[in-house]
């Protein structure tokens, strides 16, 4: 097809993304306010991507299941059933997410929520499925609504907050792994991953983080709503390419108050490490590469850093080289990349 | 009143349509709605599907304009097109049967929120309004994108029929469009119940225990056919199945079976385990019946069974062996062309079952 398609069609729908958040609190259940083939699509696809990670666990998902009955009578009614079925089971959090099918039918969704006698602990997600934006929106909107539930308490020095990492993509605890590794280097632990793998009393350590750490530019609006509304500073995304391992080692120091001489030893220790790391691809000094399509905006960058830091030199006529389809996070992500160029010189 | 549930083990009605329209090479499927709907199909069927990837704008001023700007592009390739309409644009009131009046366009209402898979392949059909053409040949019924051995089956019916000499004249979901709009035949056979068009007069199904009568059926209508080598090949297999499950059985008790999926496959299954290990089905949980995950874990559970067969949601609720028979099984990498359908499919059926319990058993 000769058409061309904006990227804002292709972003998915907000209620996908709302449960990607919703779905990793453990001892919380999602309500998916919609028919029952959104939530179908919904939790098989993170079945498989559990199953990529040798995990079959599926997250607990009530779908009300609207169908032409409540399109034409209401699904208030069947909302109001989800919740008590939700209820029932004691969860310490119960998520309320919408598709795009209640938001046209007119349900208040928030009023049926409001009004239940499990309301203190109900969070209403508006998303609205493709209604309500795209799936990054989702997170967004899930983010936010679930931060509301906490209020800023006493600092515990040197803890971050993560918010938002991708709980889809297949490498998210290795690059958990990274970033946890270039914090060690300043002392500094993460309190909370929000939200992955969390439970909903953990949520409150929001309020006592240290700082916020960003995952990417994805979930900016949310990280930086929850900074402004905690008073505390943030780092805007997690470290991609060599240099930028450096630099979010500063920035998270600055954002603890940390002593710049402390820091300047960190950067100095990562940078050693990174020198020893590289030294295992030396083979690949003097090679002529072409880089190709960018599958991701900041590839070209964080490949062209690695190039020269190996002496590797682009030009139109060399080897094509492949790129991860992500942006690389910190060291551990540029290593990867590199072992796959030296797969293609040693083909 | 109605029923919520938890964890729907069942694709939504507009997933089915698509499952049956890329099934006919020649024509384009648009999915009407938005980039979160069209995603779903895409990946789980692995076949080109099209979108008009809608926005909220047009939902507010009507989507008429941009589903004929999609469907013209690709009817300027010179395929038809066939549209699969989604929830939203289901319930603004747009016209859209009438939008391509006195075009080849198909449409298809079938929003998520009028049923599940099952309700989406019967809407597709009635869609496509397949005509029968008088001629001495037979349809091949049942394949389907959702089923997990569509194109194994396909190929063992195709084998079979090819053996006893009777013509194939259409494969419902797996054919080219334009031979589709030629006519069916008067008669078909399937290769699995749950998914049939509904296309011809049904001679019965291909699965392993059903084929002696299927052929009987088939015998009336062609006379001339050869029998006598499938009989004779479906007897070998017979004996090779009873000559493992007795190795088996020499070592083990027979399998305590937990069975789901599509109810012809839950059937199918059930009468397998049953002749050739004189098992206990503890459970059978048919698709049509039940799509609360958490009524099928509970139903598993209590069953304690040492054998699963269903799909990797039921694998994921109890510790035992098990052999994928329903979508989804993420248990394995699958890329060759299983069959479960037809003589080979039963060997193959009770060959992945037989494997499944040693693997347990050595564990």
């Amino acid at each position: 097809m000769q058409e061309s398609i904006s990227e804002k069609r292709l972003g998915g729908c907000a209620l996908g993304g709302s449960l990607a958040v919703t779905s990793f609190i453990r001892d919380g259940i999602t309500i998916i306010h919609s028919p029952q083939g959104c939530a179908h699509q919904m939790f098989s696809a993170y079945h498989a991507m559990a199953a990529d990670s040798d995990s079959f666990s599926i997250p607990k998902v009530i779908v009300s299941n609207i169908t032409n009955r409540e399109v034409i009578f209401g699904g208030e009614e069947a909302l109001l059933e989800a919740l008590d079925r939700a209820d029932a089971e004691n969860p310490a959090l119960i998520s309320v997410v919408t598709s795009c099918v209640p938001e046209t039918i007119g349900d208040d969704v928030e009023g049926v929520c409001a009004s239940h006698a499990a309301a203190d602990k109900i969070v209403y997600v508006p998303a609205s499925g493709f209604l309500g934006g795209s799936s990054q929106d989702g997170e967004n909107i899930a983010l936010i609504s679930i931060s509301k539930r906490v209020s800023p308490s006493e600092i515990v020095p040197r803890t971050a907050v993560i918010i938002g990492e991708k709980n889809l993509e297949s490498e998210v605890e290795e690059n958990y792994a990274e970033v946890c590794r270039l914090l060690s280097r300043l002392g500094i632990s993460v309190s909370l991953r929000f939200c992955r793998n969390i439970s909903a009393a953990d949520i409150i350590k929001l309020g006592t983080a240290d700082f916020f750490i960003i995952r990417d530019e994805r979930v900016e609006e949310a990280g930086r709503t929850i900074a402004e509304n905690f008073g505390r500073p943030y780092v805007s995304s997690f470290p991609s390419g060599l240099s930028g391992c450096v630099r979010f080692i500063r920035e998270a120091g600055l954002a603890c108050g940390i002593s710049e001489a402390e820091i300047e030893d960190a950067v100095s220790a990562e940078e050693a490490y990174q020198a020893e790391q590289l030294s295992i691809f030396k083979e690949l000094s003097g090679m002529k590469v072409s880089l190709g399509f960018e599958p991701f905006a900041g590839c070209h960058a964080v490949a062209r850093e690695a190039m020269q830091r190996l002496n590797i030199h682009e030009t139109a006529d060399g080897m094509e080289i492949k790129l991860p389809f992500y942006l690389p996070v910190g060291l551990s992500g540029v290593l990867k990349m590199l072992y796959l160029w030296r797969r293609e010189k040693r083909k | 009143m109605t029923s919520c549930m938890e964890n729907p083990v069942m694709p939504c009605a507009m997933t089915g349509a698509c499952a049956v329209l890329s099934g006919f090479s020649g024509l384009s499927v648009v999915v009407h709605g938005s980039s979160g709907c069209y995603y779903y199909p895409r990946s789980i069927l692995r076949a080109q599907l099209y979108s008009t990837y809608l926005l909220e704008s047009e939902i507010v001023f009507g989507t008429v304009d941009r589903l004929r700007e999609v469907v013209s592009s690709l009817e300027a390739e010179g395929k038809p097109v066939a549209v699969v309409n989604t929830c939203i644009p289901a319930l603004t009131g747009e016209d859209l049967a009438n939008a391509f009046e006195g075009t080849n366009a198909v449409f298809v209402d079938s929003p998520g929120f009028s049923g599940n898979a099952e309700a989406g392949v019967k809407a597709a059909y009635t869609a496509l309004d397949i005509k029968t053409a008088d001629v001495s040949a037979v349809n091949i019924d049942g394949v389907c994108g959702l089923d997990l051995f569509a194109r194994g089956n396909l190929h063992e019916a195709r084998r079979m029929l090819s053996l006893l000499g009777i013509p194939v004249r259409l494969s419902f979901a797996a054919d080219s469009y334009s031979k589709l709009k030629d006519g069916a035949a008067p008669f078909s056979v399937s290769v699995n119940p749950a998914w049939d068009s509904g296309v011809g007069e049904n001679l019965g199904s291909l699965l392993f225990l059903d084929i002696k009568d299927t052929m009987s059926a088939l015998e009336k209508r062609f006379p001339n056919a050869d029998y006598a080598a499938l009989e004779e090949e479906w007897k070998k297999a017979d004996e090779t199945m009873f000559y493992y499950a007795d190795k088996y059985l020499r070592k083990y008790t027979p399998p305590v079976a937990a069975v789901a999926g599509q109810g012809s496959y839950c059937r199918f299954a059930s009468a397998m385990l049953t002749r050739y290990f004189g098992s206990d089905i503890a459970v059978s949980l048919p698709r049509e019946e039940v799509v609360d995950y958490t009524e099928v874990s509970e139903k598993i559970s209590a069953a304690e069974p040492d054998l699963i067969l269903g799909s990797t949601f039921e694998a994921s609720v109890y510790d035992a062996a098990f052999f994928g028979i329903t979508h989804p099984d993420r248990s394995r990498i699958s890329m060759s062309a299983r069959a479960v359908s037809g003589v080979e499919g039963g060997v193959m059926f009770m060959e992945g079952v037989l494997n499944a319990l040693m693997d347990y058993h050595k564990r």
